[in-house]
């Protein structure tokens, strides 16, 4: 019986040991195909380009484009860095949008939202999600997902005609697309992971990406995005990813994080940002994200300025002292906000206290005198004065 | 925009919506508000799109004027559809400051996405009750239309009163602006 467990044991081990060996191999080599030609306009590929190309066009005239061109040619920079010899057919497009978003059509269209760039903590991090989007890019795979959706349907509009036992298949047919979707996601983070190294970052990066977000969404609503509805979930669950990231980190280890150059090219950004942000109302997550981002010692007065508008928005149990204790640190910094003041004074106005409201309204009013709330700030001085 | 157009399309073929005539002269909004009008406009209505009263002049893929009358502490400040999905919801406290319900506005414009960008917060006598007037800038986001827009608003007896309007900024919004402020200097609360 032991001799039967020793060489369960061993085969096992030896089974292994192998599979790593063949992970190692078969998914860590990775080259690129060649520059994609504008596929033919009566083909489905070419409809989806066509579609993707009136896209672009809409877009290029949103006013919710940020247009910056030394920020635009950072994160352009950055992509290319990761698209190798596709770097001309990348064109990337910032959307001032508050929320985690990338992607990236066939036709090399690449958007990135501001609210994406407000999470990243540093360079690697961006190339990781851009990495992934590059890499759906390289496989093709929304054609791929639109020749499947287009088989499933007509398949699926088949089994409708069964009645339950159809909808039952039907069911199952979505399901199954979805699952692809994941097989896609999977195969766009290996990519990615890869095409990260080749450009010399650190993947271990990537894993902290996806372990931030769970973090922001786990507040939200107390369980992680997988647990809403793990049946139309179209990416893998995020722990799932942050172990596969961080076995790939493991085997291609090395690369730098590129933390300065991140924050030289995106801080005058952050108040613009940081506002989008409180403006969303999701004040759990965004508590999760401010506090992140203070301990990472990014423009601490400046952040702890907006995790007080949180706290005060909010107003639940001792919101209005954290509040105060946020605003009070951000006003004693070097170089403090102005809104801080206001923040101040509108608490003790609310509270009575009179001196220190007319003090702190009165500071607001001197650093920011053009403020768009100035006039009722004076309503309010007014009546104290009174 | 374009879910509420479909939304508008199909209740108004399965004959649950209507879009009325508002005639100039002097009109009641829910129990205390009245107002009074000079010119016509259009009255959008239809299961789901309260709290606020939807009027508009253009239509309402161009210019809206939401009138809110009596909402009560704890009422949601937009239709509450399926189609919101997880957007957050934006509720009205009758203990809330001036400048936390121009922030709720702020929230429930950008809750699809759009951008928001207060210009001027003002103290405003809103039907003969302490209030305030904001301008504002959109850019809402399912068509990338640059909107301006003006607001108004007062809480009377723990219920919020409150008018916004807002169109594209080049052409409509100058052109219907002066009738939104004459409207907004006719309203009574009772």
């Amino acid at each position: 019986m032991n001799r039967r467990r020793l060489l369960f044991a061993g085969a096992a081990g030896c089974l292994g040991a192998f599979a790593c060996r063949g992970w190692g191999q078969e998914s860590l080599n990775y080259a690129a195909p060649q520059r994609f030609a504008k596929p033919d306009i009566a083909s489905d590929e070419g409809g989806l380009w066509a579609m993707m190309d009136r896209e672009e066009k809409n877009l290029r005239r949103s006013p919710l484009v940020l247009r910056d061109a030394k920020l635009k040619a950072y994160v352009q920079d950055v992509a290319c860095r990761l698209g190798g010899a596709h770097c001309p057919d990348i064109r990337v497009h910032l959307v001032r949008t508050p929320l985690f978003n990338a992607s990236m059509a066939p036709n090399g269209m690449m958007q990135v939202w501001t609210g994406l760039l407000l999470r990243m903590e540093n360079e690697a991090q961006l190339a990781a999600v851009l990495g992934h989007e590059i890499g759906h890019y390289l496989q093709r795979h929304s054609v791929d997902r639109l020749r499947d959706m287009k088989a499933k349907s007509a398949f699926g509009q088949f089994l409708g005609l069964f009645g339950v036992v159809g909808a039952v298949g039907q069911l199952a047919v979505l399901a199954s697309a979805f699952a692809y979707g994941r097989d896609h996601e999977r195969e766009a983070d290996r990519i990615g992971a890869v095409l990260m190294h080749q450009a010399g970052y650190d993947i271990a990066e990537s894993a902290r990406v996806w372990s931030n977000l769970l973090d922001e969404t786990k507040a939200r609503d107390g369980k992680g995005p997988e647990l809403f509805n793990p049946l139309f979930a179209t990416h893998p669950a995020p722990p799932e990813r942050r172990e596969t990231l961080s076995q790939y980190a493991e085997a291609m280890p090395g690369g730098d994080p590129g933390r300065e150059t991140y924050a030289e090219n995106t801080e005058r950004f952050l108040d613009d940002w940081l506002q989008d942000e409180v403006k969303r109302g999701q004040y759990a997550e965004s508590l999760v994200l401010l506090s992140r981002l203070i301990a990472a010692g990014k423009a601490p007065a400046l952040v702890q300025f907006h995790r007080g508008e949180v706290y005060r928005l909010r107003g639940e149990g001792g919101d209005l002292d954290l509040a105060l204790t946020d605003y009070r640190s951000a006003a004693s910094a070097a170089n403090p906000p102005a809104p801080a003041f206001r923040g101040i004074g509108l608490i003790a106005r609310q509270r009575g206290q009179k001196a220190e409201a007319l003090e702190s309204f009165s500071r607001y009013l001197e650093l920011a005198p053009e403020a768009p709330d100035s006039a009722f700030i004076k309503t309010y001085m007014s009546e104290l004065n009174s | 925009m374009k879910k509420l157009l479909f939304i508008v399309l199909a209740l108004v073929l399965a004959g649950c919506a209507s879009v009325k005539k508002v005639e100039s002269g002097n009109h009641v909004v829910g129990e205390r508000l009245s107002l009074n009008i000079q010119g016509m406009w259009n009255h959008l209505d239809f299961p789901g799109i309260k709290p606020a009263e939807v009027w508009t002049m253009e239509g309402v893929t161009v210019d809206e004027f939401l009138i809110y009358s009596g909402i009560r502490d704890g009422q949601a400040m937009h239709p509450e559809t399926a189609a919101s999905g997880q957007a957050k919801s934006f509720v009205f406290r009758s203990a809330m400051q001036s400048e936390e319900i121009v922030s709720m506005f702020e929230g429930v414009l950008t809750r699809d996405g759009s951008s928001f960008k207060l210009l001027k917060l003002e103290p405003y006598a809103f039907g003969g009750k302490k209030g305030y007037r904001f301008e504002y800038e959109r850019n809402r986001k399912v068509d990338n239309v640059q909107l301006r827009g003006v607001g108004f608003g007062a809480v009377d007896r723990g219920e919020l009163f409150a008018m916004l309007y807002h169109a594209p900024r080049l052409t409509f919004f100058p052109r219907h602006k002066d009738r939104v402020e004459a409207i907004a200097k006719s309203v009574v609360i009772q």
